[in-house]
C-alpha cells in the first residue's frame, strides 16, 4: 500500500530502542527537558491539521546533539472534555513508538525521544512529518477527537516557559484524580476485554477501584465508552446505592446479571467476603482469607515463596480467577491498594494482616502510617503460629476482633494440644463469614462416630478415596 | 489427619498398628465426561474438527502391501483384496505413523519412570515450580491429580494399553473408514503428549531440572566449541537416564577440566538442564559430521534420533561406542555385569568396537574412564574421516558433474558447482552447502566416482564449522502459572498477536538460518516465541552484528515478545499444557477428564501455533496430531508433505464455520479462524504471513484482531509483496482495522463494494458479522446455556 510517510507506521517497531550510536538527535530526556501535552478545546478554535514549530526543524540539528522537546496538541469535538485530556496524552507514547526509526519513553515531563539515523536516510526531515502521522493515529483510533492540531517546541527558553504551565497543569489533573471518588459520579464504566478469554467476568471500573488487570481506570473507562459506547467498555450507570459502604449498587447488579449471562446478580465494589468482585486471570495481587487470624494476607505475582498459610501464589491464584466471585479470595490491581475505600467492607486495611516484603515496599506510602510496622512479612513470620505471635507482639488492630470473637466462642473446647497436622486449625474458636470455602481442605475428620481399639493391628491393603455424590 | 500409606500407631490407642499399603484417588473429583477416554470417547469431538478441517492426502504410491493379499492396486475408485480404499488406506498410514511417534516418547517415559521410582521410589513429590495445575495434560486426560511420581504408573499403564487398542485397528480386516482412522490417529496424538508430560514432568522432579524458571543461563552450542585436544564424550539421544551419570562421576572425580562432553540430539538440552557447564554440539543433522570429523572418543548412545549406522561410522574412526538403552542395541555384546576395568580394556585396545552397558551407574563410571585412556591414543594417530588438503584437491577434481548426488539428495543440493567451485580454491559454495546440508550421508552412496562427498563437504567447510559458536538459553521446563497470568493482560488486550511454537527436528528446506530468521521477524512483532528441541537449538546459532544471538537479545519470560526454551522433545507437552492452563486460570474452565471443552476454548479462544519447519520422524507427527487434537494449529515445512496427510480448512465452504454462542445457542458464521489444522508451507516467505493469519480466533476483541491484522498484512506485504487475498473477510468492524492505514484500508473496502459512512468513518455494510465482546463461541452443543429450536 502507498504510505505518504517516508517511515512505516507499524506497532512492529513499539519495542525498538535507538542505540547511542545509531542515534542523528536526542530530544528531551534525562540531560535535556521536554514535555508532552493535550489539551481541550472548542471546535471553532482549532484548525484541523494544523502545526507549528518553534525553535529548529530535524534538518537544521546536527547529528549528534541534543534538544529540549515539546509536544502540545490541541484537540476538539463533541465529546471530548478536560477529564479525556490525560487518557489521550497517554496515547502519544504508543503512537509516536509505532514509526519506524523513532523512539519515545515514558511520559509528561519525562519524555526522551530518539530519532535513528536510517530514519533521516530515509527521508525524515521535518517534524511536520511526526507530527502529522501522529495526529493522524491519534484520530483513526479516536474518533471523538474530530479536530487536532499540534505545536512542537524545540526552542530552548519556550519549552522552559511552557514545561512551567504543563507541570501545573499536571498537578491540578492529579489532584482531580485523587479527588474523584465513587459518591462524584454517576457512572461507572465496564470492561468486557476479559470476557474473549473468561465469558463471565464483570469488570466494574470505579474512581476508587482501577480494574484488576490495573490497566484500565475510570477515565481510560470514560474516554473508551466515548469512542464506542457499544465497545468493550461502557458507562454503568450506578442507580440507586443499596450498601455505601461495601459499594453496592443497584445499576452495577443489573448489569452483572446481564455480563456474567446471568451468572451473578450482585456485586459490592469494596467487598472481600460478600459478593465481592469476580476475579479473571490477570489480577497482580491476590488476597486470601486466613481463618486462624481472622485477617487478610496478599500475596503478589511476584513473590515466590510460600504465605503463612503455607500456600504459594500460584496455589492460591488457581483458587480464584476465571471469571467468578470466590469468597475467601480476590484479585486485584496493585493500585487499589491506593484507594481510600480499599476493602472497606470487611474493615480496610485494619484486615490485613500479611504480605510478601517487595509488595509492601512498593506500596507503603498508602498504607497506613500506624500499622506500617504491624504489618509482617516474609521476613518476620514463617509459619500461622509465628503471625498469629507477631500481630500479637505488635498489637495489629486484628487483635481486638479475637478478643471479642474469642469470649464469644468461650464455650467452645479448645482442640488437642500436638500432633496437629500442618494445615489443621489450631483454635477452631474464631468465627468465619457463612460459606468460607476452606480450600487445602483435609480429608478425613470426625462424623460423629467412637471407635475403640486395643492391641489390634489393623493392615489395610488400599484406601480408595471418593468424593461424595452430588 | 492425613491419610497416607505407611504404618501409623496412635497414641491413646494400646498396641495398635494401622499399616495402609495404598491410597487411591485422594478425594479427586472428576470434573468432565471423559476421564481416560478410550479410543472411542472423544470421536464426536474428532469429527466436529475433521468436518471442518479436511484430511487431505499426498500418498507416495497408490498400491498397498500391508498383507499377503497385496500387492493390491488402489488407483482411480479400486479397492484392496481386504475392501479398503485409497483414503482409508492413507488415513491408516496416519494412523500408523501416530502410533509409531507416541509409542516412542511413551516408552521413553516408561523408561525413566521405572528408572527413577526403582532409584527415588514411588513417593517422590512431584516439583515443576509455581504451578496449580501441575500436569496440565494428565489432569485433563486421564481426570486425576498426581502428586508423586508413583501416581504415573497407572498414567502409562493406560497409554500402553491405549496404544495396544489402536495398532490393533491398523490390522487388515480392522477398522476401514478414512475419517475413524484420523479420529484414532488424533487419539495418538493425544497419548503422544500425555506420554511427554509424563517423562519431563518426571524428571524435572527427581532430577531438579529447572521448575519453569525464566531466567536459566546460556549453554553453548555448536560444532566448534569443543576443545579437540582433550577427551571428548558425546552423547547422543534424547535420554538423560545414561549421561546423568556420566556427568555426577566427572562431577564427582573433578573431571570437567579434564574431559570436555557434550550432547547431540535431545539428550544434549537434557544434560545442560541437569548439569549448567554441559554442552550442545547440535541437532541431529550434526551426527554424522561430527563423528566424520574424528572429534569424539567416546560416543554414548541411548534412544531416539540415533542414527543406525552409528556404529560402522564409529568403527572406521576406532570410536567405541556405548549404547545404553534397551530400544538400541545394534548387536553388541552385552557388558552389565561386567567389570569396569575389563570393558574399559577391551574398549580402549580395539578388541570391543562397542558394549551395550544397561547398569547406568556402571556406564557413568565406564564412560570418563574410557575417555582418559582413548582419548590420547586417538589424538595421537590423529584419526579423522576428513580428508586432508591434497586429498580434498584431488577428490574435487575427480567430480564428473554427473548430477548423480543431487538428485539423491533430499535438499537437492549444487554439490559439483561447489567442487567445481573448489577445484579453483573457492570455498564459499561448500560453506553455503555446509548450512543447508542436513548430513544425511545419502551423496556418498550416490556417487559413481567414489567420492566421500559429506566428507569433502566438510573438510571444505572448515572454517565456518570452527566459528560455528552459539548460545542456547538452557530448557525451563513449564510455563508457571504466574507467567501466565501477568502475560493475561498482554492476551486479553490483544498487544500479543499470539504464541509460536517453534518445534521439532532439523530437517529444514533450506537450512537453518530460516528458522533463526522467522523467530527474529516475529520476536520484533512481539510474538511469544516458545521452543523446544533441535529448533531451539538452531535458534541459537546465529548472531547479530553485535555477536549476540537470539537468547542473548530477547528474554525467556512468557511474555510478548520474549523467546522460550522449555528443553527437550518432550517437554513439548509443556507448550501444549500452557493452553490448557489458559483455559484453566482466565475461565476457571475445569479440567480434569474434560478434553473436549478445553480443546473447544483452545481452538475458538486461544492464538497459538505450532511450527515443525524441519519435522522429519514420526514423533514429531504424533506431536502435531496431538496438537491438532487440542485445537492447536500446526504449520510444517515442505518436507511435511512426506508425512502426506493435512488437515485442511475450507474457507469458500461457509457452512463450515458455523459456531454456536454458548450464551444461548445461536448458530454464527464466523471467518475462518483458525484456518487451517495442519499444513504445508512452501518457503520462509509463505510461512510468515501464514502463521500470522492462523492466530486468529473467532473470540478476538478488536483491539487484538487489529493487530493480528496489522501482523498478516505487513506480513504479506513484506514477503509475498501484495496485500493478502483474504485480509477483509477478518474485519468484522472498524476498530478491527491496521490503525496506521485505516483509511487506505477503508477505500479498499469500499472498493469491494462495502458501504462506508465517511462522516463517521465507520463500516455501514459489508462485514460477515458483528464484533460482539461477550460473544461465546463454541462447538459442542451441550456446552450451550440452551440450546434454541
Ligand atoms: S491390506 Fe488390503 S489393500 Fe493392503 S495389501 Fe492387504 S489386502 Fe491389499
Ligand atoms: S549429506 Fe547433505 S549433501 Fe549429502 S545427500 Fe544428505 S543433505 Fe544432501
Ligand atoms: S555424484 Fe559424484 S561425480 Fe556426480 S556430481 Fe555428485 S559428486 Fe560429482
Amino acid at each position: 500500500m502507498a504510505n505518504e510517510f517516508p517511515f512505516e507506521i507499524s506497532p512492529m517497531f513499539e519495542g525498538e530502542r535507538v542505540r547511542k550510536d545509531d542515534m542523528f538527535v536526542e530530544l528531551a530526556g534525562p540531560k535535556s527537558r521536554g514535555f508532552e501535552l493535550v489539551r481541550a478545546a472548542s471546535v471553532d478554535e482549532i484548525e484541523d491539521g494544523k502545526f507549528t514549530l518553534i525553535g529548529p526543524d530535524i534538518s537544521e540539528m546536527q547529528e549528534g546533539s541534543r534538544h529540549p522537546y515539546a509536544m502540545i496538541y490541541r484537540i476538539a469535538g463533541k465529546l471530548v472534555e478536560p477529564d479525556l485530556e490525560a487518557i489521550v496524552e497517554r496515547r502519544n507514547h504508543d503512537f509516536q513508538n509505532y514509526i519506524q526509526g523513532y523512539m519515545h519513553l515514558n511520559q509528561r515531563y519525562d519524555v526522551w525521544v530518539r530519532i535513528n539515523k536510517d530514519a533521516i536516510k530515509k527521508g525524515l526531515k521535518s517534524f511536520e512529518q511526526i507530527a502529522k502521522a501522529t495526529m493522524m493515529l491519534f484520530k483513526n483510533e479516536l474518533p471523538f477527537i474530530e479536530k487536532i492540531e499540534a505545536t512542537y517546541v524545540t526552542n530552548p527558553e519556550e519549552v522552559e516557559k511552557q514545561r512551567a504551565e504543563a507541570i501545573k497543569i499536571y498537578e491540578a489533573r492529579d489532584a482531580r484524580t485523587r479527588g474523584l471518588h465513587d459518591e462524584d459520579v454517576d457512572v461507572f464504566y465496564g470492561c468486557t476485554l476479559c470476557q474473549s478469554f473468561a465469558p463471565t467476568n464483570v469488570c466494574v471500573v470505579t474512581p476508587d477501584r482501577i480494574s484488576l488487570c490495573g490497566a484500565i481506570n475510570w477515565f481510560d473507562g470514560r474516554a473508551a465508552a466515548k469512542v464506542d459506547p457499544e465497545g468493550p467498555q461502557f458507562a454503568i450507570p450506578k442507580g440507586e446505592v443499596i450498601d455505601k459502604i461495601s459499594g453496592e449498587y443497584s445499576g452495577v447488579n443489573e448489569k452483572a446479571v446481564a455480563l456474567s449471562g446471568g451468572e451473578y446478580s450482585r456485586i459490592r465494589i469494596h467487598s472481600f467476603f460478600e459478593y465481592p468482585h469476580t476475579s479473571c486471570g490477570c489480577f497482580e495481587v491476590v488476597g486470601f482469607y486466613i481463618p486462624e487470624v481472622d485477617g487478610i494476607g496478599w500475596v503478589d505475582r511476584d513473590f515466590t515463596g510460600t504465605a503463612p498459610n503455607g500456600l504459594a501464589f500460584s496455589t492460591m491464584a488457581g483458587q480464584t480467577g476465571g471469571g467468578k466471585q470466590i469468597i475467601g479470595f480476590l484479585g486485584v490491581g496493585v493500585n487499589y491498594f491506593r484507594s481510600p475505600k480499599f476493602i472497606q467492607a470487611d474493615g480496610g486495611w485494619n484486615r490485613v494482616i500479611w504480605m510478601p516484603k517487595n509488595l509492601k515496599e512498593k506500596i507503603k506510602a498508602d498504607i497506613p502510617p500506624e500499622l506500617v510496622d504491624k504489618l509482617p512479612t516474609e521476613e518476620d513470620v514463617t509459619d500461622l503460629k509465628t503471625l498469629r505471635d507477631y500481630l500479637e507482639k505488635k498489637q495489629h488492630p486484628i487483635t481486638q476482633r479475637w478478643t471479642k470473637e474469642e469470649a464469644a466462642a468461650e464455650t467452645v473446647a479448645e482442640a488437642p494440644a500436638g500432633a496437629a497436622p500442618e494445615w489443621s486449625m489450631p483454635a477452631p474458636a474464631m468465627g468465619m463469614p457463612v460459606g468460607m470455602p476452606m480450600v487445602p481442605m483435609q480429608f478425613g475428620g470426625g462424623e460423629g462416630m467412637k471407635l475403640t481399639f486395643k492391641n489390634a493391628k489393623i493392615t489395610i491393603d488400599r484406601v480408595v478415596l471418593r468424593s461424595k455424590e452430588k | 489427619m492425613t491419610i497416607k500409606k505407611g504404618s501409623f500407631v496412635i497414641e491413646g490407642l494400646e498396641n495398635v498398628q494401622i499399616n495402609i499399603g495404598k491410597v487411591v484417588g485422594q478425594g479427586q473429583e472428576i470434573e468432565g465426561p471423559t476421564p481416560r477416554p478410550e479410543i472411542i470417547s472423544l470421536r464426536n469431538w474428532d469429527y466436529r474438527i475433521l468436518d471442518r478441517y479436511n484430511p487431505v492426502y499426498t500418498p507416495t504410491g497408490d498400491t498397498c502391501d500391508y498383507c499377503t493379499y497385496g500387492k493390491c492396486d488402489l488407483t482411480g475408485n479400486k479397492e484392496g483384496a481386504c475392501g479398503i480404499d485409497l483414503e482409508g488406506q492413507s488415513a491408516r498410514e496416519a494412523l500408523r505413523i501416530s502410533i509409531m511417534g507416541a509409542a516412542c516418547h511413551s516408552a521413553h517415559g516408561r523408561h525413566l519412570l521405572n528408572y527413577l521410582i526403582r532409584k527415588y521410589g514411588e513417593d517422590y513429590p512431584i516439583d515443576v515450580g509455581p504451578s496449580n495445575l501441575k500436569a496440565p495434560l494428565t489432569e485433563t486426560i486421564m481426570g486425576v491429580t498426581p502428586k508423586t511420581i508413583g501416581d504415573f504408573l497407572p498414567v502409562l499403564e493406560y497409554v500402553e494399553e491405549q496404544l495396544t487398542q489402536l495398532t490393533a485397528a491398523i490390522n487388515t480386516g480392522q477398522e476401514g473408514a478414512a475419517i475413524d482412522f484420523e479420529s484414532k490417529a488424533l487419539h495418538a496424538g493425544m497419548l503422544d503428549l500425555l506420554g511427554m508430560e509424563v517423562a519431563d514432568i518426571i524428571q524435572i522432579s527427581c532430577l531438579n531440572l529447572p521448575k519453569a524458571e525464566e531466567n536459566t543461563p546460556l549453554a553453548e552450542i555448536g560444532m566448534g566449541i569443543l576443545d579437540p585436544k582433550k577427551p571428548v564424550v558425546i552423547c547422543v539421544g534424547h535420554n538423560i537416564a545414561a549421561p546423568a551419570y556420566i556427568l555426577d562421576h566427572m562431577d564427582r572425580n573433578g573431571l570437567f577440566d579434564k574431559i570436555e562432553i557434550a550432547g547431540l540430539c535431545c539428550t544434549a538440552h537434557d544434560m545442560t538442564r541437569y548439569k549448567k557447564t554441559a554442552k550442545i554440539i547440535g541437532s541431529m543433522s550434526k551426527e554424522l559430521k561430527y563423528i566424520r570429523s574424528g572429534i569424539p572418543d567416546v560416543l554414548v548412545t541411548d534412544e531416539q534420533c540415533v542414527r543406525a549406522d552409528i556404529l560402522r561410522e564409529a568403527k572406521k574412526l576406532q570410536i567405541p561406542v556405548i549404547a545404553t538403552n534397551e530400544k538400541i542395541t545394534y548387536g553388541l555384546p552385552d557388558r552389565s555385569n561386567d567389570p569396569v576395568d575389563a570393558i574399559v580394556e577391551d574398549l580402549a585396545s580395539g578388541k570391543n568396537e562397542g558394549a551395550l552397558i544397561l547398569d547406568l551407574e556402571k556406564v557413568g563410571e565406564v564412560v570418563p574412564k574410557l575417555a582418559m585412556k582413548i582419548g590420547p591414543i586417538r589424538k595421537a594417530k590423529g584419526i579423522t574421516a576428513l580428508p586432508d588438503d591434497e586429498e580434498f584437491k584431488k577428490l574435487v577434481s575427480k567430480c564428473t558433474k554427473c548430477l548423480q548426488c543431487t538428485r539423491d539428495c533430499p535438499q537437492s543440493l549444487p554439490i559439483s558447482d561447489a567442487m567445481a567451485a573448489a577445484v579453483g580454491g573457492d570455498l564459499s559454495k561448500f560453506e553455503e552447502l555446509h548450512d543447508r546440508c542436513v548430513g544425511c550421508g545419502r551423496c556418498d552412496y550416490s556417487c559413481p566416482a567414489d567420492i566421500p562427498v559429506l566428507n569433502v563437504i566438510e573438510k571444505a567447510s572448515q572454517r565456518v564449522i570452527r566459528e560455528e559458536k552459539g548460545k542456547v538459553r538452557i530448557g525451563r521446563g513449564q510455563i508457571g502459572d504466574p507467567e501466565i497470568r501477568e502475560e493475561g493482560r498482554n492476551l486479553v488486550l490483544g498487544t500479543t498477536p499470539g504464541v509460536l511454537a517453534f518445534v521439532g527436528c532439523g530437517n529444514y528446506p533450506d537450512g537453518t538460518k530460516d528458522v533463526y530468521d522467522v523467530v527474529e521477524e516475529m520476536l520484533r512483532r512481539s510474538y511469544i516465541i516458545i521452543s523446544s528441541g533441535c529448533s531451539a537449538m538452531d535458534i541459537g546459532m546465529y548472531k547479530d552484528t553485535e555477536g549476540k544471538t537470539l537468547y542473548e537479545r530477547y528474554p525467556g519470560r512468557f511474555i510478548k515478545g520474549n523467546l522460550l526454551n522449555t528443553g527437550s522433545c518432550v517437554s513439548n507437552a509443556h507448550i501444549a499444557a500452557t493452553t490448557i492452563k489458559v483455559a484453566s486460570i482466565f475461565a476457571g474452565r475445569k479440567t480434569k477428564g474434560n478434553w473436549e471443552e478445553i480443546a473447544d476454548y483452545v481452538l475458538n479462544r486461544v492464538g497459538a501455533v505450532g511450527i515443525a519447519w524441519g519435522a522429519y520422524s514420526q514423533k514429531a507427527f504424533a506431536i502435531g496430531t496431538g496438537c491438532n487434537r487440542l485445537g492447536i494449529p500446526v504449520v510444517v515445512g515442505p518436507h511435511g508433505t512426506k508425512y502426506r496427510r493435512a488437515f485442511i480448512g475450507k474457507p469458500y465452504r461457509k457452512d463450515k464455520w458455523n459456531v454456536l454462542d454458548a450464551r444461548d445457542g445461536s448458530v454464527i458464521n464466523v471467518e475462518p479462524a483458525p484456518e487451517h489444522l495442519m499444513i504445508t508451507a512452501e518457503t520462509k516467505n509463505e510461512l510468515m504471513p501464514l502463521l500470522a493469519k492462523l492466530c486468529f480466533r473467532p473470540s478476538d476483541n478488536s483491539l487484538g484482531r487489529a493487530i493480528k491484522l496489522t501482523h498478516y498484512i505487513e506480513l504479506s506485504e513484506k514477503y509475498m509483496k501484495k496485500m493478502p487475498d483474504d485480509w477483509h473477510i477478518y474485519v468484522r468492524n472498524e476498530a478491527d482495522l491496521p490503525l496506521a492505514k485505516k483509511e487506505q484500508l477503508m477505500k479498499l473496502l469500499e472498493e469491494k463494494g462495502w458501504k462506508i459512512d465517511w462522516d463517521k468513518k465507520k463500516i455501514m455494510e459489508g462485514p460477515l458479522r458483528k464484533v460482539d465482546v461477550s460473544f461465546q463461541p463454541t462447538n459442542v452443543p451441550r456446552l450451550c446455556k440452551e440450546v434454541k429450536k
